[in-house]
């Protein structure tokens, strides 16, 4: 009966349209999230029984390059230490931003490549409304993988007594979120002004890329140690979330990153024209 | 009756190419009004700035009196639209779609949707990934009328429609005009324009050629009459008939061109022995050339 699918619920709104659209591709990645959870703490074990060598290996590096790779920390012995060098400082982002930028750069570029906006906004539902829950779709389905990064975590890590900490894991999934979120945001606007989906995700993929950089190398130079707090990366785990909880102001300004690139979104988007 | 679109001197420029130019016209409350022109004259543009998809590079266009940059909500809950080119959402069926359509307008019927999808016959239960492309005009049809609209904007609306559902269409369209609901229609193709609506707004590379009533404009027509004789005929008594443009005689094939009544020029033929008699559509060219001679529109000022 076509009369029952009339009211769909998870069709009810461009909000509520938009996390079904993406509801199979959530469960793959949440699949993906928990085996990388699962395989970084499986082999926490190893990296503890081989401590000492691994540690006097790292203090054979260059200062400069163990800054880059390892950070200033270097703990990487402790289990909030192993999770903050290996999983949160880099494949965790890395997977999420991949994840938050390629979603933000469909949400509106995307359907208009696909041609699908002129009958959405044909509507009575506004450009600025159709933005807004196109926003809150993207938040709402980066919480949700963030959520289950943190319960694998909680779950998969002590059998293998990798215990930072059910808060820290939590502090440090939520700031991987808004750092996700942030990059996600950024390919939103771009997508709004442009319409263009492919430089939506080449330019926040390219800021990505760049302010990992600088984030990273810029503390191995004095000069330049200022530039690290332009980088998002910074916000992220300057604080080590994942030991020391989350720094408030860190995640305040991750969140106003976000916040501008969804009101940059809503501006372009409004003051452009659609292309047919 | 009062206006539910006035355009005025409503001008889109896209860099040197494509756009309109210093456009006119309206559409009376109640009427169906064709917007004819040939692919690319800027029949799209006009119409997507009526939904304000897209803004004017100048002059004002209105949608029952209201704005489009400012009351677009307003316009679109009151308005219809088939896009001329469109995307559906592939992963979803046609009642999931038009669900989420519905949904998003808030006021629609559900036993409507039904009626729609069974009148143009289309099984809504199919993804539409999997549908063809006469069946997603169909549904894409069927979305502009779900919400029962004062007013339908519809591009190049019969486009991919089968003949059966061509005229499923007509009829449809002949029953929104009895109910006193208005239809902006765009269309490349004569025949439709003259059958289905009041008044015509002719447009060619992004100017207004002409607005004016069907039965107007078909007796301005230029026709091509070909008649084969039973045996050579002089062309003098047809050259001199009324509206006659042109009229050649090659042994038993007289060749007729005239815009106007065609009377006189039957009663003189039926004077000789008529074998086979075949009179063309005009084309849009030929339309073309009725308003402008030989002249192409770029001789038109500006």
């Amino acid at each position: 009966m076509a009369d029952s699918a009339i009211s769909q619920p998870m069709l009810g709104s461009v909000l509520s349209k938009t996390v079904r659209d993406q509801r199979r591709a959530l469960v793959w990645w949440g699949v993906g999230l928990v085996a990388t959870a699962a395989m970084y703490a499986a082999f926490y074990p190893s990296i503890v029984e081989n401590a000492e060598v691994l540690t006097q290996y790292l203090e054979s590096f260059p200062e400069a390059l163990k800054n880059a790779f390892f950070g200033s920390d270097a703990d990487f012995v402790s289990p909030g230490g192993y999770l903050h060098t290996e999983l949160f400082g880099f494949f965790g982002p890395l997977l999420l931003l991949i994840y938050t930028i390629g979603a933000g750069a469909r949400a509106i570029a995307g359907e208009e490549e696909r041609q699908t906006l002129d009958i959405l906004l044909s509507t009575p539902v506004s450009r600025r409304r159709v933005l807004v829950d196109k926003a809150a779709a993207l938040s709402a389905t980066v919480a949700i993988l963030a959520v289950v990064l943190w319960v694998a975590l909680v779950l998969l890590g002590p059998p293998f007594d990798l215990t930072p900490g059910v808060a820290n894991l939590a502090a440090a999934a939520t700031s991987m979120s808004l750092l996700a979120l942030a990059f996600g945001a950024i390919a939103l606007a771009v997508g709004s002004w442009t319409g263009r989906r492919a430089l939506a995700v080449g330019v926040a993929a390219g800021i990505g890329g760049v302010t990992y950089l600088i984030d990273a190398l810029a503390p191995t130079l004095d000069a330049v140690v200022w530039l690290q707090k332009l980088s998002p990366f910074y916000y992220y785990d300057a604080n080590v979330p994942v030991k020391n909880g989350l720094e408030p102001l860190h995640a305040m300004v991750l969140l106003a990153i976000a916040a501008a690139g969804f009101t940059l979104a809503v501006i372009g988007f409004q003051r452009r024209d659609l292309t047919a | 009756m009062a206006d539910v679109i006035a355009v005025e001197r409503l001008t889109k420029s896209y860099g040197r190419s494509r756009g309109v130019v210093d456009l006119t016209f309206s559409v009376t409350q109640g009427e169906v009004f064709g917007y004819l022109g040939p692919n690319g004259a800027g029949k799209t543009t006009t119409i997507r700035t009526l939904l304000d998809l897209i803004r004017p590079t100048a002059g004002h266009a209105s949608v029952f009196g209201l704005d489009p940059r400012r009351e677009a909500a307003e316009i679109h809950r009151r308005a219809g639209y088939l896009p001329g080119e469109f995307g559906l959402y592939d992963t979803l069926t046609g009642a999931e779609y038009l669900a989420y359509l519905a949904a998003l307008r808030g006021d629609v019927d559900p036993r409507d949707i039904r009626e729609l999808a069974d009148r143009f016959r289309l099984d809504l239960d199919q993804r539409i990934r999997s549908l063809s492309h006469g069946n997603r005009q169909k549904l894409a049809l069927i979305q502009a009328f779900i919400h029962r609209p004062e007013l339908l904007i519809l591009d190049e609306p019969t486009q991919g429609l089968d003949p059966l559902m061509q005229q499923e269409f007509y009829e449809l369209l002949s029953e929104i005009r009895t109910e006193g609901r208005t239809v902006f229609l765009s269309s490349h193709v004569m025949p439709e324009v003259e059958r289905v609506c009041d008044r015509v707004g002719i447009i060619r590379e992004g100017h207004l050629v002409t607005v004016e009533d069907v039965g107007e404009l078909r007796s301005k027509e230029i026709r091509v009459l070909e008649a084969h004789m039973a045996k050579h005929v002089g062309v003098e008594p047809f050259a001199i008939l009324p509206g006659v443009q042109e009229a050649t005689s090659e042994g038993e094939l007289l060749r007729v061109t005239i815009a106007g009544p065609m009377d006189p020029l039957v009663k003189e033929l039926a004077r000789h022995e008529v074998v086979d008699l075949v009179s063309h559509q005009p084309t849009l060219e030929d339309i073309f050339l009725t308003f402008y001679g030989d002249e192409g529109p770029e001789h038109d000022g500006r």
